[in-house]
Order: C-alpha cells, then sequence, then structure tokens
C-alpha cells in the first residue's frame, strides 16, 4: 500500500466539513411515518408530553457520515501502483532466459520486461537485452547491441523463446562485456542448470538486480512407454503444477484420446493413454492442453505406430472372394494396418509385426530359423489350422500347443455332436470384453493335447468352446508370441470368420505386436520438421545438422539438433526434448536480488470506483432504513432490496442468451467434460456458419444447456455427446427431454465412438434411452426424408464415416411424422469442428468428409425447422411416372454419384 | 360511503337465525298490519271474537256457519293485528370508512352488513324496517315486504354524516351502530330525544382492533380521517396504557348513557365474525319471549 497516491488529493479536504455535516444530520429527524387514526380525539384528551422531534438515532448518523466520506475518499481516486513518470536514470540490462522453460508464458514474460522499462528507465534511456538461449543459427548468446529503451521496447515484441534449453555458461561469459553499472532486471525460467554458478557470478558484479520470479513452472512431456493397447505417459516439472489435459492429436490436429494429468505433489505426473489398436496408427504427437512450449508436444516416431501385418497362404486361390484362406483377414484387416504379401523371406526382410499364416507348414529349415529368429524378436506369429495341419500334427515347433492327430469333426454326417459356440473369454485373455455373439459356431478344429508344446511354456488358452476345448492358443516366445487358432481362416471350419468378432480379435492381435521400430543405427538422419519454441512444427533453422539415431538418447536439443522430426518420410524418428534433459530442478534466486513477482510491477489499481460503489450500495440501505422508519410497506422494502442486490446476483456462466427468442439458436447439452463441451460448442458453431452462409436460414451463436433447468423450448435442435461414464438424468429432467421431444423438438444423440464401440457407452446410451420415452426407431435410409431437406444424401459421415444412424420408424402421426430424436455414433460436432473454417465459401470440397459431413449437418438444421415440408420428394419419381411427364425409368432425383446436388431451393 | 353493504351478503348472514319478532309491550303507533295483536277488534288475520248482528252492518261479514247454530246472526271479527317497527341508523363518516389492515373491513362495512342483517331478519318476521335519516326527506321510507331489504341497502350507501335528525314513531326500537370515538355530546342529545318518545333499543359500538390495541410505536405522525386533525407523537408506545384506559372510560361513559335512556351498549370489533353479534342483537330485540 506504499504506492497509495490519489488523483484529486485536493478534495480529501472535504473531509472537514464532516463535522458540520454531524450537526446538520443530527439537528434534522428523519420524518415521522404518517397514520391514519380515528382514535386520534381520544389520544389528544391524553396529556402528550412525546411531541418534541426525535434525534437521528447514533446508527443512522454514522451510516451517513460514512457515506459521505466513502463518497469523498472514492471522488478523490485513490490508486495504487499510479503510473509514474519515470526517473531519467542509470542505464538498463534486461537478462531474459528465452529457452524451452519460458515459451509457455512467454507474453507474460515480456510484458514483465516491458512493464519494468516503463517504470523505471525514461525512453531515451541507454539499454542492452542478453537472450540467454543459443540463437537458431548456433550462435552462443551475445548481449545485444546498446540502443534506447523505446527501441528495446519495440524489439521485444518479435522476440520468441527457443525450443531448446538456455545457455547459462556462455550467458556468464557474456555478461562479462556487458556495460558496467547498468541496472540489471533478470527473467528466470526457473530451471536449475550445471552452470548456475559462474552465471550468479557474472551477474552478481551488477550491484542492482531485480530478478522477477513466481512463474508457474515449466512442463516437460518425457518419452512415452507403449504397452499392448495403452500409452504410458509421463510429464516432469521443476515443482508440482496444476493438472493438465494431455491430448493425443493426429497428423491432421484431431483429438483421439485425453486423459488428465495429477501432480499430487510430486514432481511428475503419470497417466495411461488407453487407445484402441485403430486410432493408435493414427497418433503423431501428444501435446499438453493450452500450453505452447516445446517441451508440452511429444512427436511420436513409427516405433509407436506401425504395424505391417504378412499375410502368407498356401497355393493360388488363397485370395480368391469369400472362399480363400485369406480373403475374411484382408477384409478385416484392411484399413486399419498395412498388409504385406510375397514370400516368407521377403516379409522378414522388408519387416512386419505381425505374421498370419494360414495353414501353412514351414518347411524349410532355414526360414523356420529365421522366423524363429523374428518371433523372438518381437514379431507375434499367428497360425490358422486347416487340412495341412490335420495331416501333420507338429509340422515344426513354431506352434504354442501340441496338436493331437487329426480333426475333430463336431456336425458330420456320422456324428452325434452338435456345431460348438464360444464359451466367454477368460479374464486372462487378450479378448477379455469382447462380446461373444451366440451365432458362431464351430464345426472342425484341431484339438491340442494337454500341456505345454515342447519348448514353448506358458501356454494360454484365449479362447475355449463351451465344452472346454480350446479355440485360440497362445505362447510367448521370446519377446514375441505364437498364437493359433484351432479353425481355418476361411469359413469352411467355422463360421467365425463372418462374424463381427473376428475383427475385432484380429485389432486386439494386432495391438498386441510390439510394432515395427526401425533400429536406430549410427547413420545421420536428417531433420525434417523441428519444433519451434511455441511447439509448432516448422522448417528447420540454419544451423540444424543430422542425427544418428542411437543418439537420440544421448543428445541434449540445442540449435544444431533441435527436437523434431528427423529422417526420410517413411523412416521418420522423432527426437524430442525430453529425451535426454537431465531431472527438472527449480533454480535458487539470485543472492543480493531484489525479488519481484510477474504482476506486481504492473497495472496501475485504482480503488475510486469501488469506493463510490460501497458509497451508493450504503445510501441504498439508508434508504431501506428510512422506509423502515417511516412504516412503509414491506412490499416497498423488499423491491428496494431487489433492486439494489438484484444487479449484484451472479449470473450464469454459460452463454445463455437473454432472449433466446429473438433468433434461432442450435443448442447443446452440457455434458460437464470441458475438451467434449468444448468440441461440441466449436462444431455447432462451424456449423451455424456453414449453415448461414449455405441457405437462408439464419442460426445465432449455438448454446449450451442444462437439460435439468434451462428452457429447452426455444431450440429446435439438440446434440447431445453421450459420455461412456455420463448418469442417467433424474426423473424431472426426463419429463422435460420428453416434453421437449412431444413439441416438436429434436434431440440428436451422438456417443461418439463408431470406430471402436464402447461398451460403457453404450451402456450409457441405453440407459439414457430406456429413461427416455424414444419412439420405435429404425436406420436411417435413403428414402428418409432427412436425407432429403436440403441435400440429396447418401452418406452422413461425422469424424467416422459408416455407423448406422436411427430414426423414429415414421408411422408416427402425432408429430407429422418428424422423428424426435436421431442416434448415431459418428461424432459429428467433431468432424465439424475440424472442418476447414472457410469450408462454407469454399464449394470444391463436394466428397470430401469434412463437406459431406457439415451437409448432412444442413439437412439436420433444416429437417428441424422444417419438419417433413420435404417429404414429397420421394415420391417425385412416382408422380412424375403417374403424370406421364417421364417416361418409365426416367432418372431418380438423387444423383447416381454421392450426394451432390442442392434438391431445391432453401426452404 | 365507500363501502355499500351488500344486502345478498346479509341475507345469507341473517339466514342462520330465525325470524325477528320484536318484543313489544306497546307496538309503535302505526296502522300498519302486523304481527303484534292489539287485543282489540280491528284488520288482522287471527279471530277475534262473534258479535251479534246489528243492522246496518255489512251482510258480507255475517258469519253463516256460526248464525247456523242459533237464530241469531252473528258477525265475525278478527283481532287488530300491527306491526313494530324498527328503526335502524348507522355512522357515516371517513372514520368509519377506515380500516388498519387490508385485511380487515372497514367498521362501516361490518357496522352496515350487521344492520342489513338485521333488517332482513325482522322484515322475515313481519316487522317494519325504517332507516333514521339525517333529515325527514327520508321519513316515509318505512319498508316492508320482499325489496325492502335492496332499497334499505341503497339508502343506507347514500345516507350521509352526522346524527339523525327524524325521529321514529313512539314505542319504535331503536339501534344506533358507530365507532363512539368522538365527545358524546351529540349521542346524549339523540339518546334523550328517543327516550322521550319513548323508544328503547340498543346502540352498538363498532370498532377496529387497533383503534382498541394501539399498535404503533415510534415517531407517528397521526391524521384523523376526513378531518384536519393532526397531531404528532414522538414515542406511541409509552401512550399505549393511557390510551386504552381512556377508551375503557369512554366506553363506560357511553354504556351509562345508554342506561339511562333506556338503551344497551353492545361492542363490536371487526376483526371477530359478524354472526355473534348478529345473534346478541336478535335476542336483545327478540326479549323474554
Amino acid at each position: 500500500m506504499s504506492d497509495l497516491s490519489f488523483a484529486a488529493p485536493w478534495l480529501l479536504g472535504a473531509l472537514a466539513l464532516l463535522p458540520v455535516l454531524f450537526f446538520l444530520l443530527r439537528l434534522t429527524p428523519p420524518s415521522p411515518r404518517r397514520q391514519e387514526f380515528p382514535g386520534l380525539r381520544l389520544l389528544l384528551a391524553l396529556k402528550s408530553s412525546e411531541t418534541t422531534p426525535a434525534r437521528t438515532p447514533w446508527w443512522l448518523l454514522l451510516l451517513r457520515l460514512a457515506v459521505a466520506a466513502l463518497a469523498i475518499i472514492g471522488l478523490a481516486g485513490p490508486i495504487r501502483n499510479a503510473p509514474r513518470v519515470a526517473a531519467g536514470g542509470g542505464q538498463a540490462l534486461v537478462v531474459l532466459d528465452n529457452g524451452w522453460a519460458a515459451a509457455h508464458d512467454w507474453p507474460r514474460r515480456v510484458q514483465a520486461v516491458r512493464d519494468w522499462l516503463a517504470r523505471d528507465f525514461a525512453p531515451s534511456a541507454p539499454a542492452t537485452l542478453l537472450l540467454t538461449a543459443p540463437t537458431p543459427d548456433g550462435a552462443p548468446p551475445q548481449p545485444g547491441p546498446r540502443m534506447r529503451v523505446r527501441d528495446l521496447l519495440a524489439r521485444l515484441g518479435v522476440l520468441a523463446p527457443m525450443p531448446w534449453p538456455v545457455d547459462r555458461k556462455a550467458a556468464a561469459t557474456a555478461l562479462a562485456t556487458a556495460p558496467a553499472g547498468a541496472r540489471v532486471l533478470y527473467v528466470s525460467d526457473g530451471l536449475a542448470t550445471p552452470a548456475d554458478p559462474a552465471f550468479r557470478a557474472a551477474l552478481a558484479r551488477f550491484g542492482n538486480i531485480t530478478e522477477l520470479a513466481g512463474a508457474s513452472p515449466p512442463l516437460l512431456l518425457r518419452p512415452v512407454r507403449a504397452g499392448p493397447d495403452r500409452l504410458h505417459v509421463r510429464v516432469s516439472a521443476p515443482a508440482p503444477a496444476a493438472p493438465v489435459m494431455l491430448r493425443a492429436e493426429s497428423g491432421t490436429g484431431q483429438v483421439l484420446a485425453a486423459t488428465r494429468l495429477v501432480f499430487a505433489g510430486r514432481r511428475a505426473a503419470e497417466a495411461d493413454l488407453v487407445l484402441p489398436a485403430a486410432t493408435r496408427n493414427r497418433l503423431a504427437l501428444l501435446r499438453i492442453a493450452g500450453r505452447q512450449s516445446a517441451g508440452s508436444v511429444l512427436l511420436l516416431d513409427e516405433g509407436a505406430r506401425r504395424r505391417p501385418v504378412g499375410l502368407l497362404a498356401q497355393g493360388s486361390g488363397a485370395n480368391e472372394r469369400l472362399t480363400g484362406q485369406l480373403f475374411y483377414l484382408r477384409a478385416a484387416l484392411a484399413g486399419s494396418t498395412q498388409l504385406r504379401g510375397g514370400t516368407l523371406p521377403a516379409m522378414l526382410k522388408q519387416g512386419v509385426a505381425l505374421l498370419f499364416l494360414a495353414d501353412e507348414p514351414i518347411g524349410d529349415p532355414a526360414e523356420r530359423a529365421a522366423l524363429m529368429r523374428w518371433v523372438r524378436g518381437g514379431g507375434v506369429l499367428v497360425r490358422f489350422a486347416g487340412p495341412n495341419l490335420a495331416a501333420e500334427p507338429m509340422p515344426d515347433d513354431l506352434l504354442p500347443v501340441r496338436l493331437v492327430g487329426g480333426d475333430r469333426t463336431l456336425d458330420g454326417a456320422m456324428s452325434w455332436t452338435r456345431p460348438a459356440a464360444l464359451a466367454p473369454f477368460p479374464p486372462h485373455s487378450i479378448f477379455a470384453g469382447l462380446a461373444v455373439p451366440n451365432d458362431v459356431r464351430v464345426r472342425r478344429q484341431v484339438l491340442a493335447e494337454p500341456g505345454d508344446a515342447p519348448g514353448h511354456p506358458g501356454r494360454q488358452d484365449w479362447a475355449t468352446l463351451t465344452d472346454g476345448t480350446p479355440l485360440v492358443t497362445a505362447a510367448p516366445m521370446g519377446a514375441g508370441w505364437l498364437v493359433l487358432f484351432h479353425v481355418t481362416a476361411n469359413a469352411d471350419w467355422s463360421n467365425l470368420p463372418l462374424s463381427g468378432l473376428f475383427p475385432a480379435m484380429l485389432h486386439r492381435l494386432v495391438a498386441l505386436s510390439a510394432g515395427l521400430r526401425v533400429p536406430n543405427s549410427r547413420l545421420a538422419l536428417a531433420p525434417r520438421l523441428v519444433l519451434d519454441g511455441m511447439g509448432q512444427l516448422a522448417a528447420p533453422g540454419p544451423a540444424a545438422r543430422g542425427l544418428a539415431s542411437a543418439a537420440f538418447a544421448s543428445t541434449v536439443a540445442g540449435p544444431t539438433h533441435p527436437a523434431g522430426l528427423y529422417g526420410p518420410p517413411d523412416e521418420t524418428r522423432a527426437f524430442n526434448l525430453g529425451a535426454a534433459l537431465p531431472p527438472l530442478a527449480p533454480m535458487a534466486p539470485l543472492a543480493g536480488a531484489r525479488l519481484a513477482g510477474f504482476d506486481l510491477t504492473s497495472h496501475p489499481v485504482a480503488y475510486g470506483p469501488w469506493l463510490l460503489a460501497a458509497a451508493l450500495a450504503l445510501l441504498a440501505f439508508d434508504l431501506l432504513l428510512s422506509l423502515r422508519l417511516r412504516g412503509l410497506r414491506l412490499a416497498a422494502i423488499s423491491l428496494t432490496v431487489g433492486l439494489v442486490l438484484l444487479p449484484g446476483l451472479p449470473a450464469r456462466a454459460q452463454a445463455i442468451p437473454a432472449m433466446p427468442s429473438l433468433a434461432t439458436h442450435l443448442a447443446y447439452v452440457i455434458t460437464g467434460d470441458a475438451s467434449v463441451d468444448a468440441t461440441t460448442l466449436s462444431g455447432l458453431k462451424a456449423l451455424s456458419a456453414f449453415v448461414n452462409a449455405r441457405t437462408a436460414a439464419t442460426l445465432s451463436s449455438p448454446v449450451g444447456l442444462d437439460p435439468g433447468h434451462d428452457d429447452m423450448s426455444f431450440y429446435p435442435l439438440i446434440y447431445w455427446p453421450i459420455l461412456p461414464d455420463a448418469p442417467v438424468p433424474d426423473g424431472a429432467t426426463i419429463a422435460r427431454l420428453d416434453d421437449y421431444m412431444q413439441n416438436g423438438g429434436i434431440l440428436l444423440l451422438d456417443t461418439r465412438d463408431a470406430d471402436a464401440p464402447d461398451p460403457a457407452a453404450d451402456d450409457a446410451l441405453r440407459a439414457i434411452g430406456t429413461a427416455l420415452s424414444l419412439p420405435a426407431l429404425m436406420p436411417l435410409t435413403t428414402a428418409h426424408v432427412l436425407t432429403h431437406t436440403f441435400y440429396l444424401l447418401r452418406r452422413w459421415p461425422g469424424r467416422f464415416a459408416g455407423g448406422t444412424v436411427w430414426v423414429a420408424r415414421d408411422a408416427e402421426r402425432d408429430n407429422d411424422g418428424v422423428s424426435p430424436v436421431i442416434l448415431g455414433a459418428d461424432d459429428w460436432a467433431g468432424e465439424w469442428a475440424a472442418a476447414p473454417a472457410d469450408e462454407a465459401e469454399n464449394n470444391q470440397g463436394a466428397g470430401s468428409q469434412a463437406e459431406m459431413s457439415l451437409r448432412f449437418g444442413v439437412n439436420l438444421v433444416m429437417y428441424a425447422l422444417t419438419g417433413n415440408y420435404k417429404a414429397d420428394q420421394v415420391h417425385v419419381p412416382e408422380l412424375l411416372r403417374r403424370l406421364g411427364e417421364a417416361p418409365p425409368g426416367a432418372p431418380s432425383p438423387i444423383p447416381p454419384q454421392p450426394g451432390a446436388e442442392p434438391a431445391g431451393p432453401p426452404p | 360511503m365507500s363501502e355499500a353493504p351488500d344486502p345478498l351478503a346479509a341475507g345469507a348472514l341473517g339466514g342462520s337465525l330465525p325470524p325477528l319478532l320484536i318484543a313489544a309491550e306497546r307496538v309503535a303507533a302505526t296502522v300498519a298490519q302486523g304481527v303484534h295483536g292489539r287485543r282489540r277488534v280491528g284488520t288482522g288475520e287471527n279471530f277475534w271474537q262473534f258479535r251479534p248482528f246489528v243492522t246496518g252492518d255489512p251482510t258480507a261479514r255475517i258469519d253463516w256457519r256460526r248464525s247456523g247454530r242459533s237464530d241469531q246472526l252473528f258477525l265475525r271479527e278478527t283481532e287488530w293485528e300491527a306491526a313494530q317497527t324498527l328503526a335502524l341508523w348507522c355512522q357515516a363518516d371517513a372514520a368509519m370508512a377506515w380500516r388498519s389492515a387490508d385485511t380487515l373491513p372497514t367498521k362501516a362495512g361490518r357496522a352496515g352488513l350487521l344492520l342489513l342483517a338485521l333488517a332482513s331478519l325482522a322484515l322475515r318476521g313481519g316487522e317494519r324496517v325504517r332507516l333514521l335519516d339525517r333529515d325527514n326527506a327520508n321519513a316515509a321510507g318505512i319498508t316492508a315486504g320482499g325489496g325492502a331489504l335492496p332499497r334499505l341497502a341503497t339508502a343506507l350507501a347514500h345516507a350521509g354524516p352526522g346524527l339523525p335528525q327524524a325521529l321514529p314513531p313512539a314505542f319504535a326500537q331503536v339501534v344506533l351502530f358507530g365507532d363512539w370515538l368522538d365527545d358524546l355530546g351529540g349521542i346524549t342529545t339523540l339518546l334523550g330525544k328517543l327516550s322521550a318518545l319513548p323508544a328503547r333499543g340498543l346502540v352498538v359500538q363498532v370498532l377496529d382492533p387497533a383503534e382498541v390495541a394501539l399498535p404503533y410505536a415510534g415517531r407517528v405522525r397521526f391524521v384523523l380521517p376526513g378531518a384536519p386533525l393532526e397531531a404528532t407523537i414522538g414515542r406511541v408506545e409509552a401512550l399505549r396504557d393511557a390510551y386504552q384506559a381512556r377508551l375503557a372510560e369512554q366506553q363506560n361513559r357511553l354504556s351509562a348513557l345508554c342506561a339511562n335512556a333506556g338503551f344497551r351498549l353492545l361492542v363490536h370489533h371487526t376483526d371477530a365474525p359478524a354472526t355473534p353479534t348478529l345473534l346478541a342483537l336478535h335476542e336483545a330485540l327478540s326479549g323474554p319471549a
């Protein structure tokens, strides 16, 4: 408070008038309340001794004096940290840590330097800037040229943090050449380095040092450990930090998964990022949400994601449609993994993570040895049984079990048994958790002898039939696995390959594989894309050199070897800042320096308005008391209280518009998950912009709703992302939602998991769907009016494509046949949010997923706004035929190419 | 008067009591047909006596059934039956139109309700009801019969302030409603005149609860409704006991005044239901049957 000053100090003289006011107020009593009273004559007959005017009560007097004093002081304008006219003396030396650890709050640091310079120096005073990190061209830190403070202030704006650590040793050397006698401001990044003592000594030469401290600690992502279905993530910091969100992003910036990292008082936070196999291959980097720094981005290379699969089968018919041994494997794996074929030696040489052998004995000893080496080195060998294996039970020792000769036929003409079904997967199985369809039947299989195969202890039965005979057996071998399906890979022996379980089992197997790691080599890899100081990928700087992948773990990033992606595109390796940095430790404050916080140097705080507001509030209170004294009605009092207090009540934080009926808004249900809500909001914003650009509808900004409290009747369409842990709303909320649907509203429920159906999300959806009174549903087809309302659509993709969308069966008459609910799993909002911002203007993207997704969104909005207006479009061909306007077989209004043309003028 | 009493409400209130037959030793000197037998021959419905036919009597009055039993002709004579007159008056000024809270009726409203209810009872009993008025303009407004009650209500709603100047017929029963918080000079004179008629009856004092309890506190500027009289009192709560004593004294004086004139005083508070007071009025007027 030592910096307290007044804008108009002479006004304080009015305080001297307060005693006068005191006497005036004391002599003027409050006016009495007026009361009609017929018994007044009786009262008058009494001897009244109480007719002298009353004094103002002392507390009212105090209150009014306080109001007057507050008003006088408030008008005098007390200000803390009033901007001072800078004293001109001295020259300035700014020592600024601009390494990676300063990046996350770089604007604050620059602002602090600005404030310090502006506060303590005249604009024309000489100043020098020393940045302690090496420059991108590899030069060690050098003191900048001497310049005027105003020029330095201008230069501060273009400074950027570097994506590598600071070099305090070189900085200490550079300090020796700095002009002595300068006043020093040191802005530390808070990390200790081995060269700190020398740096301190160099700084101690200057007598007058201010050190800025109190910044939030930098966070550094350490390399991940990859597990079969998860990534183990670690973040370190010099001091315990606030919890952060970690996002796993694909190469195009889509968020594939997110998790929360909590420090819990320690200097590191760890978490597991669970990723289904299908999404893991799209993973490009991990990023700490909301932080811009090279340390908060972890690039992932192909070692963490590439799993090429080799397929091998005998005979030329292996790839035949429906009958070939490899047909179902290809169908199940295509799209999510890279498939390779050819001969075994060629595939091993090319590098595969998994190998599927469909009833293929390995005869050649050399090939067998190579295969065994490959498995021991981390490969997963998956074999399928078949006539060959049944004929020769132990063709080689690359089987997890010993087989009994021959096969077991469960469905033959001479057999009494019936085809066997699958038992639920045991908990130790990698398939545990997959739902077993009850129509899978096994007709023939090879049988395993009890006990382990020679040389492969640790046999596990991953899947068994209901009678207990194993169907999938596995055994570890070195770092790899041997897996045997006791049936064929086609539908000859069982209908397992026909079921949806089969791809899911194969994906689990793919996830089991350690993946294909490009071996570390001593060959230098050229930097291709490097991280800049803000954690964005950019072209490498002039000093960047090649680096051998073998040296990744021991090299500290610097101008010559910045963190980034190295090597050619198909063999890219990621070099990360966190790989070789020593443990982070906080830097001790400089001895003899004046410590200052980042914010203490800034921003005057004016108290005047607050004092005036307090005076007004007290005045209102005084009015209230006076009314009370005069006996005015309770209603008047409560009205006054309401008038005084209402503006002060905290408004709901949500952006519910004050008058939602004045414009049409899309709405979404707030789930409570901040990232999901943010995605939904930006998705709906993008859709609103798209609708505004393409159609005659005018949508205002989207609105987040709590269906339990907010009035939903203003919103034609409510988007509801269903989270796996979404609770079922309470009865009142359900009733409100039912009411909303019954009165023409449309709920769009999205489980956002079409790629990897999450049983928990399905359960949540089922629970919510059961609670709501939903009509009977059917899958959305092109015959439904929803696909005609604006565009003629044949696909309705979101972030995922091909998920089934459910709408009400149109027999319902009570709502004009408009479906009150639309149910899907394609994460439309995610795709809308990710669509390019100028998608609406750029009509060229017809056919792209973002464009089609937004078009579906337009149709949804039009469906919500116009109902069944376009329903007659469905009958146009038939009507035309009956009118004889078009010959039979006229082209349908649905163009043959996937949805392109607008269906007509916008409604 | 701001609030005209509703004859329907009054009729409903009176409906819970039997018709009022005013006990009258001496019926007011009216010629109106009524239910009070005058113990002599006259117009009426009840048989009084047979009397021998005297030449000159109208032959139509010969009671042939009685005459057939003897050789003489007899005339049938009925008793002279007259109605008692109930004279009513209600104070109508701004002080009566006052109430201390919105939930209470005004004093005038309650007094009017009682008055009309009483009138309805008397009318149902076949008596004649008359509203005393400030002047004699309404002196002929003695009413009886079915349409009497609305006429009474209208007259009541248009009554002016001030004590009545017109007097009822002798031996009428008189009921006066008012708050009687002013000086008692006017009522003293009026009661003197009435007792000289002679007429008997009741004085009903209708009071608001606030006039009884004086529930105010602090510094209050009191205003007399409808009069340019006001007074500011510093601490009303200090005067409360003295005021209540003064009110009791006023009531004692009024009661003594009434007793002198052969009247009775009833006190009614507007926060109490009207029925008990109406019952008391009914009992007092019907007397020892």
